[in-house]
């Protein structure tokens, strides 16, 4: 079943200079337990793409449907993590979590609960009364994780979220994003990952749209069909990773070199 | 099992296992750090403390997982924090804090006395003390509370069963910090730091 649908969507902002085209003819779909992954340069548009997923903006052209429902509003299915966590330092770590439950109007007996179980399952007992200040990167992101996945959203957007943390937390934190999106009993029902990084796309999703340099557009849709845990040394690894690299390094100097003229599409 | 805790925080040390684990659970150290585009030192604080909980053996340069640490990495967050939680508690250092906090008043210390129980094992430096907390915490042996300064018991840390204190001579009465022991009445009392150090010397040559 289609959760997010994303038809010919096109974002530009206007500037002193005129309109300035983000992306241009974006067309994608996130299915029922897909693991899709959004790869492309700096600049390319990409977590402004998740922006427009979720609602918090709109786009300039096209259409962004979740269950066939025009989004236009802010969509209560999906739920984002960010890079730089987005904790308020001022509260606990229950507290954060329960942030968006409260947001939402739950009863107060029905958050407790709900709170108790994220933060089990993203493995934060005993951490209950913490301030993020005393925590460190790996566990401020399972709060950003918790916080997100309290909501249970059918889909989990994810803005480079290993991208602030050391090699070694983020090996972690990949794997238990994985596990939590397997578990049939767990939210979310699909993951939709937005990172500047090639090899960590490969290694845990299912496909991986291929984004150019701005105004960015999909320069492929590749799926990985390797068997996890993926090893990133093997030669079905390497090829898949050399392909999309020459896909951005090519498409974004061929694009380069026929940019349309700024200021072109415009829905006003 | 040895009882220096190398500066390394839970999620860090499960990146290496799952690390490990994508290379079949056995590798030569240097391409486990290679993987991930580190030094071999920046991966040893993490690989150290997976020995010290007995879940890889190190040997002739290659990282191996124990059957434990195989188990580990096949089981759910929940599974891993409960056996990084067993390993902890065979460590002489947790050993020493859920039997002092168990003894202790209200079973809560204040940083002082936690900073002088971990400075008994590891060097007596803050950042040991936060690292020693955050791997409790971690493993909900306990839970530290920032706007009060101390360190509290978790109600179902079953030390007092599990814990070191039967192999162990009974403990002189008296001492306790803090007035009378309210909430530990059949829990032995404090002890003293001299009596801590006893105890840790007879748990490391035992």
């Amino acid at each position: 079943m289609t959760l997010i649908r994303v038809e010919h969507v096109d974002k530009s902002f206007a500037s002193r200079h005129g309109s300035i085209s983000i992306m241009q003819d974006i067309s994608f779909e996130v299915k029922d337990s897909d693991f899709v992954a959004i790869v492309g340069p700096s600049g390319c548009g990409k977590s402004t793409l998740l922006r427009l997923i979720q609602g918090l903006d709109h786009p300039t052209a096209g259409t962004i449907s979740f269950r066939d429902q025009k989004i236009d509003t802010v969509c209560p299915q999906m739920a984002m993590v960010f890079q730089s966590f987005a904790l308020y330092p001022w509260l606990t770590v229950a507290q954060n979590v329960a942030f968006g439950l409260e947001a939402l109007g739950w009863a107060p007996e029905r958050i407790e609960s709900q709170v108790e179980r994220y933060i089990s399952v993203t493995g934060l007992d005993g951490f209950q009364e913490a301030y993020p200040r005393e925590l460190s990167g790996g566990m401020r992101q399972r709060v950003g994780l918790a916080r997100a996945l309290a909501v249970e959203p059918a889909v989990l957007l994810m803005d480079e979220p290993f991208s602030a943390l050391d090699p070694l937390t983020a090996e972690s934190l990949r794997e238990e994003v994985l596990q939590l999106w397997r578990d049939p009993q767990l939210p979310p029902d699909a993951v939709l990952l937005v990172s500047h990084n090639i090899e960590e796309a490969i290694q845990l999703a299912d496909r991986v749209v291929v984004l150019s340099r701005r105004p960015g557009h999909i320069l492929a849709q590749v799926e990985v069909d390797l068997p996890r845990p993926r090893d990133r040394k093997s030669s079905a690894f390497y090829d898949l990773t050399d392909r999309v690299y020459s896909l951005i390094t090519e498409g974004g100097s061929a694009m380069a070199s026929k940019t349309r003229p700024e200021g072109a599409p415009s829905a006003g | 099992m040895p009882t220096t805790f190398p500066k390394c925080n839970p999620t860090e040390m499960m990146g290496l296992l799952v690390l490990l684990n994508s290379h079949k659970g056995s590798e030569d150290v240097a391409l486990l750090a290679d993987d991930l585009d580190l030094e071999i030192d920046e991966i040893f604080p993490a690989l150290e403390f997976a020995e010290v909980l007995q879940l890889v053996k190190v040997a002739d340069g290659r990282a191996t997982f124990t059957d434990l640490g195989k188990k580990l990495v096949g089981g759910s967050i929940r599974d891993r924090k409960a056996i990084i939680r067993d390993q902890l508690r065979k460590t002489t250092l947790f050993k020493t804090l859920l039997r002092a906090l168990e003894s202790a008043p209200e079973h809560t210390l204040s940083d002082e006395d936690l900073g002088q129980i971990v400075s008994l094992t590891t060097a007596p430096a803050d950042e040991a003390v936060q690292n020693i907390v955050n791997w409790g915490r971690y493993a909900d042996l306990f839970r530290y509370d920032a706007d009060e300064h101390r360190l509290v018991l978790t109600r179902r840390s079953p030390a007092a069963r599990a814990g070191p204190g039967q192999s162990r001579p009974p403990s002189s009465p008296g001492n306790s910090e803090g007035g009378s022991p309210s909430g530990a009445k059949a829990a032995p009392p404090a002890p003293s730091s001299t009596e801590l150090r006893t105890s840790i010397v007879a748990t490391a040559t035992s």
